[in-house]
Parts: C-alpha cells; structure tokens; sequence
C-alpha cells in the first residue's frame, strides 16, 4: 500500500526518440489506476519505468515519497503481472507463487501458508503441483496474478494481463480483477489498450497518446467530458459521432447549425462559451451513438440520414447512416420497441432521422482539436 | 454381387501403387541402412584394431595381423609402471578445471550479450568473430614467451595450458547465446521484480531452463583440452612430468620406443578413449538438443 508520485518523467532512447514526454502524475494510496492508450503510446514504457525494468531519462519517481529512480526492482516492493504470464516453466505452479518468497528467506511454512491462501482466492488449489505448460490460459493468469499477491507488495502493476484470453475468459477475469481489488485493497496500475477494461476496471483512467497524456479523470469524467477529439473518439464504443458543423454566435446565445438544422446551446454551454469569448467558426459535432434518437418521419429540428450497414448485436442495432454531407454517423437503437415494419425498414439505402438535445453535444475546434466547452 | 466386383476391380490399380510406393520406400531404406552400415565398419575399423592390439601379449611391435594370438591384460599392467598415469592426471586436471571455468564464462558471456544492452555489444561481437576466424596457431610464439615468463611451461605445463584453453574461451559464445536468445525476456523481468538479482535470475531461471545447452557447453570445454595435442606438446616441451596423454602417448610412436611401447600405446589409447566414450552416452541426447535447439532457433 503506498502512493506513486511521478513527476515530469521523460523516457528518451538511445536513438533520440521520446516515447514518455513529460509524464505528470499522482497515485494516491489505494488507488485503482488505468493507463490507457492505442499501442506505441507509452503506457507500457511508463509502468516499466514504475517497475524499474526501463531506465527513467528524466523526472522523479516516488514510491511513498521515497524517490525510487535508481532503485534496482528488487528493492521497489513491487508486483506486476505480465500480458504473457511469463511464468517460470520448470517449476511447478507453487513453486512459481512460492519463488519471491524463498527468495525473502521466508520460512517454508509461512510461505506454504500464504501459497495456499493464494491458490484459494484464485481457485487454483488443485493445480499446485502441476506445471505451468499443463495449464490453460485463464488458469495460467491466475497463477501469474498469485505470484504477484503473495508479495504484499506496495503497488501491484499489471501489463495488459487479460489481452491475451478470449473474449468470454476476458470478461470473467475482468471482473475477478476487480474482486481481487477489493481483497486485497493495495495501489493498482494497469495498463490496457481495451478503453472497456479501463472504464470498468479504474478508479481513475490515464488516457496517453504519442508519450502524451491526454487526459486523467473518473471514467465518468472521461465519458462525460472529454478535452479533445483523440478522448472523445477512444472512450466509449462504437466510438463518438464527429460531423461538420458550424457554430454561430447569435444575438440570443450560441447555436449549432449542421445541415441546415439550428439546435441552440442550453445556459450552461453559453455561458462557458462566453466566458471563452468564442466566436463564430466551424466546430466539429461530437455526438454519441447512444445519445441520439432516431425518428422513422421527419421532425423539426432533425437531421435527414440513409442507412449503411444495419448490425444485429442483439438487443439493439447499431445503425451505420451517412448524413447529406457524407458524414457516417453511428446510432444505437434498442430492438424492444421496434414494429416488425419498421425492423423491415431499416434497410441499405432507406432514410431515417436522427435528432439529439443541445447538452449531449460536445464541440470541438477543428484545428486544436481541443474541446470548446470542456478542459 | 456385380457391384461388389466392379468395386474390387477398380481398387486393385490403387492397390498397386500403394504396393509400389510401400516397396520402394522399402528398398529406399534398405539401400540407406546398408551404406550406413558400411560406413560404420569402416569408422569402427581402427577403433576395434586399437582394442584387440592393446590385449595382445605376446609381442609389443607392430605385427602383420590383427587377431592376438595371446589374450592378456600386460599392456594395461605395464602402463601403470610409466609415465602414462601422470599424463592422465595431467590431462583430466586440464580438462576439468577447463571445463568448469570455461564453462562458467561462456555461460555468463552469452547471457550478457543475450540480455544487457550496453553500447559496444555490437563491436565486441563482431570483434570476437573475426578474432575467432584467425587459426589459434598464430598465437603459438607469443602464448610461449608469455607462459614461459610466468613459469607455466615444461613440469608446470599444466595450469599454463588451463590459462591458455579458458583465456579465449569468452568467444565461444554464439550457441548458447542463440539459445538464451529464445528463452523470453519477460521471464528474467518478472524474476528481478520478484526479488531476483541478475545472478540469481541466471542459475535460478535461465540455467535451468537451458540444460540441453549448459551441458553442450560442458562437454565440448571437457573435449578439447582432452584431445588437445599441438599446444600441450608445445607448452611441455619434452618434459614428461607436464605432458598430458596425446603428447606423451605420441612420444612411445617414435623410431626407437616404438617397438617396445607399441601395444602399450594401443592400451592407452583404449583407457583415453573410456571416459569420453561414457560422457558421450549419457550425454548424447542433450548434446544432439544444444546443437540443434541453438542453431534452429538461434
């Protein structure tokens, strides 16, 4: 249990490239942190830095306010559990899980105690003596995650650790995660590329991009507010709706003029945007898929779209449309209310109408690509 | 019925040719099995002349015919009243102290190259393998003067020869570097999280998971300094007390021992033979797997 403060940390390698800018971070005790990003953004290199597997090039690094820069990670006090379980292959599953602990000197019955107690929170009991190679995946996770939890370490780091089971293993072990979470109440880092592990598994998501952090919020915060466009089309899935639009400062407050429809901006957004003192230009629309609704006839105020692709997920569609300024735009829309005629309907070419409120939209500025209202 | 026969009929040609791929596969092997044969006999030839000339006892010369006419145990009996137990304490000393510290560097020379990045890894491979394409021989006059400077030449031959074979042995890196290459790295990084040093994570993790190529690398260490005979006849210089095997044995070969030592030499030759021979047999398998596992996958 313990804080991770990182301060201005930068990874530089060899060859000039600087795969961590700037990194900026506090971890407060307990805490359940989710780096987050496509591959290549950093978030790897930051927790290795963390683990102390990668040199870091500059900045500091506290682990409960002791700086921990060049420390070897024998002596950081922390777990971490890989993406490829790396678990030892000659040694049986509870010599893997007993191993840091014959290293500690602990003695035999100790660690046989804290093996087992383990091996039951992880319901692997019964494979103890087995070898690694006769495991199944999931069974093979769960055994790197043991060998992580007999520690008692101060920070638990994972690596993508769930990327390499299939889907239904996935969500089991997700939600295994955060059980094990609430057993063992310690600091967890974990990085993903799955923006649905990072929303489900975090206390707070840590969203980098190119070594950069985006954003660092709530996943409630990062849903509801995202700065940019780059968070606003990560988080949530399918991914956020982004149309050409325009917004025009009116003598009655702000409005959004998109294909000819006028949707004006509730108190809230005027006054931010006032405050900002912005003034006519383009903007790009963001709009969720699940925050429009879709009309079989035309309405006031809707936008007139044809429908691309019509996927089945079961409880509801999600309906690919392009928009008459050859936007796509993605809605959800639930089955249970749907006539037969118009499931009939929701045909390749047919038309259909969308329309959405004003405080669901996000406005973004085409060339910062930052958020008009939020940040 | 008619169905039926019509059905055999058209089966018979397939048959055939199963027949026919089955016979030649057959006279394939045969054909193999008999050269193999052939080139064994010729390879085992010298080999079982050696062992039925070290029982002969009734001359100790060279003699036109290779079954003995008197089997006995004299050749062996007599070697222990020469020189020949020295030279084989000699040579096993060598050859395990060169083992074992040839052994240890080579180890932890790949795993350096294998796992640490430092700036001139890169030169210093390459330098290693053009140093090791020059014939070990050019040294020859140097290593000389420089043993013979420290005392290690002569009576004292063998700890120089230890120097000589373990000094260079650094460069016989490649095989099991190539096999330390394929062992993930992740497994060293979540030993140094668990507690490891990186010494630890060599003989706790990477060792034992490479015996195929810890044990290659023993036995070729024990092979050479076994067989070596140019630089041991070098470094003794006709001193018997600092010869090993292969330089004094060779020495009973000369104009005028070799009529009396002959068959002596035959049984010497047979007793060097015996503890490779068993290394090898129990070894063998892993020996075949360091070879291979380190080329393949390397």
């Amino acid at each position: 249990m313990a804080s991770v403060k990182l301060t201005n940390i930068k990874k530089i390698y060899d060859n000039n490239v600087t795969a961590v800018h700037d990194f900026n971070l506090d971890i407060r005790d307990k805490e359940f942190v989710v780096f987050v990003g496509p591959s290549g953004c950093g978030k790897s290199t930051t927790l290795r830095m963390i683990a102390g597997l990668e040199d870091i090039s500059e900045g500091t690094l506290e682990i409960d306010g002791q700086v921990v820069n060049d420390l070897q990670p024998k002596d950081r006090d922390i777990a971490m559990v890989f993406q490829n379980y790396a678990l030892y292959p000659h040694m049986t599953v509870y010599n893997n899980i007993a191993f840091s602990l014959r290293l500690k000197k602990v003695p035999e019955d100790e660690i046989f105690e804290r093996v087992n107690n383990a091996a039951q929170i992880l319901g692997i009991t019964e494979y103890l003596n087995r070898k690694p190679r006769a495991l199944s995946g999931g069974q093979r996770q769960r055994v790197a995650i043991g060998r992580a939890m007999v520690r008692n370490a101060k920070v638990f780091l994972m690596d993508e650790p769930l990327s390499n089971l299939d889907a239904k293993l996935r969500n089991q072990m997700r939600a295994e995660i955060i059980l094990l979470r609430q057993k063992l109440d310690t600091t967890f880092i974990y990085v993903t590329h799955d923006q649905t592990e990072a929303m489900t598994l975090g206390d707070r998501i840590v969203i980098m991009k190119d070594g950069f952090i985006e954003q660092v919020g709530t996943p409630q915060e990062v849903f509801d507010t995202p700065v940019n466009l780059f968070v606003a089309g990560f988080i949530g899935s399918p991914q956020m709706n982004f149309l050409k639009a325009n917004l025009i400062k009116g003598a009655a407050g702000y409005e959004v003029e998109i294909l000819g429809v006028k949707i004006p901006l509730n108190a809230e957004q005027n006054t931010v945007l006032e405050q900002k003192g912005v003034s006519s230009q383009e903007i790009v629309l963001g709009v969720r898929p699940e925050h429009t609704t879709v009309l079989f006839d035309n309405a006031e105020n809707a936008i007139e779209c044809t429908i691309d692709v019509n996927e089945m997920m079961g409880s509801e569609l999600h309906l690919h449309l392009s928009s008459k300024n050859e936007d796509k735009i993605i809605v959800r829309l639930p089955t249970v209310d749907l006539t037969q005629e118009q499931r009939d309907s929701l045909t390749y070419g047919n038309k259909l109408y969308i329309t959405f409120p004003a405080k669901v939209m996000h406005l973004f500025d085409p060339a910062t690509e930052k958020s008009l209202i939020d940040g | 019925m008619s169905n039926a026969m019509t059905n055999t009929a058209s089966s018979q040609p397939k048959m055939k040719q199963h027949m026919g791929l089955k016979a030649s596969r057959t006279i394939g092997n045969t054909l193999i099995y008999i050269m193999l044969i052939v080139i064994s006999i010729i390879w085992l030839v010298p080999f079982v002349f050696i062992v039925l000339q070290s029982f002969r006892v009734e001359s100790t010369h060279q003699v036109g015919y290779v079954m003995p006419q008197v089997w006995g145990l004299n050749n062996y009996t007599e070697l222990f009243n020469s020189n020949f137990p020295r030279w084989y304490v000699n040579t096993f000393i060598s050859a395990l102290c060169t083992c074992i510290l040839q052994t240890i560097i080579v180890l932890c020379m790949s795993y350096t190259l294998s796992r640490f990045r430092f700036k001139m890894r890169k030169p210093l491979m390459k330098l290693m393998l053009i140093l090791g394409l020059f014939p070990g021989m050019l040294a020859m006059i140097i290593l000389y003067r420089v043993l013979k400077d420290l005392g290690l030449t002569q009576a004292n031959a063998v700890p120089g020869l230890i120097l000589v074979y373990v000094a260079s042995s650094g460069m016989g890196y490649y095989v099991s570097k190539g096999f330390f290459d394929t062992i993930p790295k992740s497994l060293d990084e979540a030993a140094r999280i668990d507690g490891a040093t990186r010494a630890q994570v060599l003989y706790k993790i990477i060792l034992p998971l490479s015996k195929p190529i810890v044990i290659y690398t023993l036995l070729t260490a024990f092979m050479g300094p076994w067989g070596d005979y140019v630089f041991a006849q070098y470094v003794s210089n006709n001193t018997a007390a600092g010869m090993n095997v292969a330089v004094g044995l060779y020495g009973w070969l000369s104009q005028d021992q070799i009529n009396k030592k002959y068959t002596m030499f035959c049984a010497g030759g047979v007793l060097v033979a015996v503890p490779v021979t068993i290394l090898f047999m129990c070894l063998q398998r892993y020996y075949v797997e360091g070879v291979t596992g380190g080329a393949v996958k390397g």
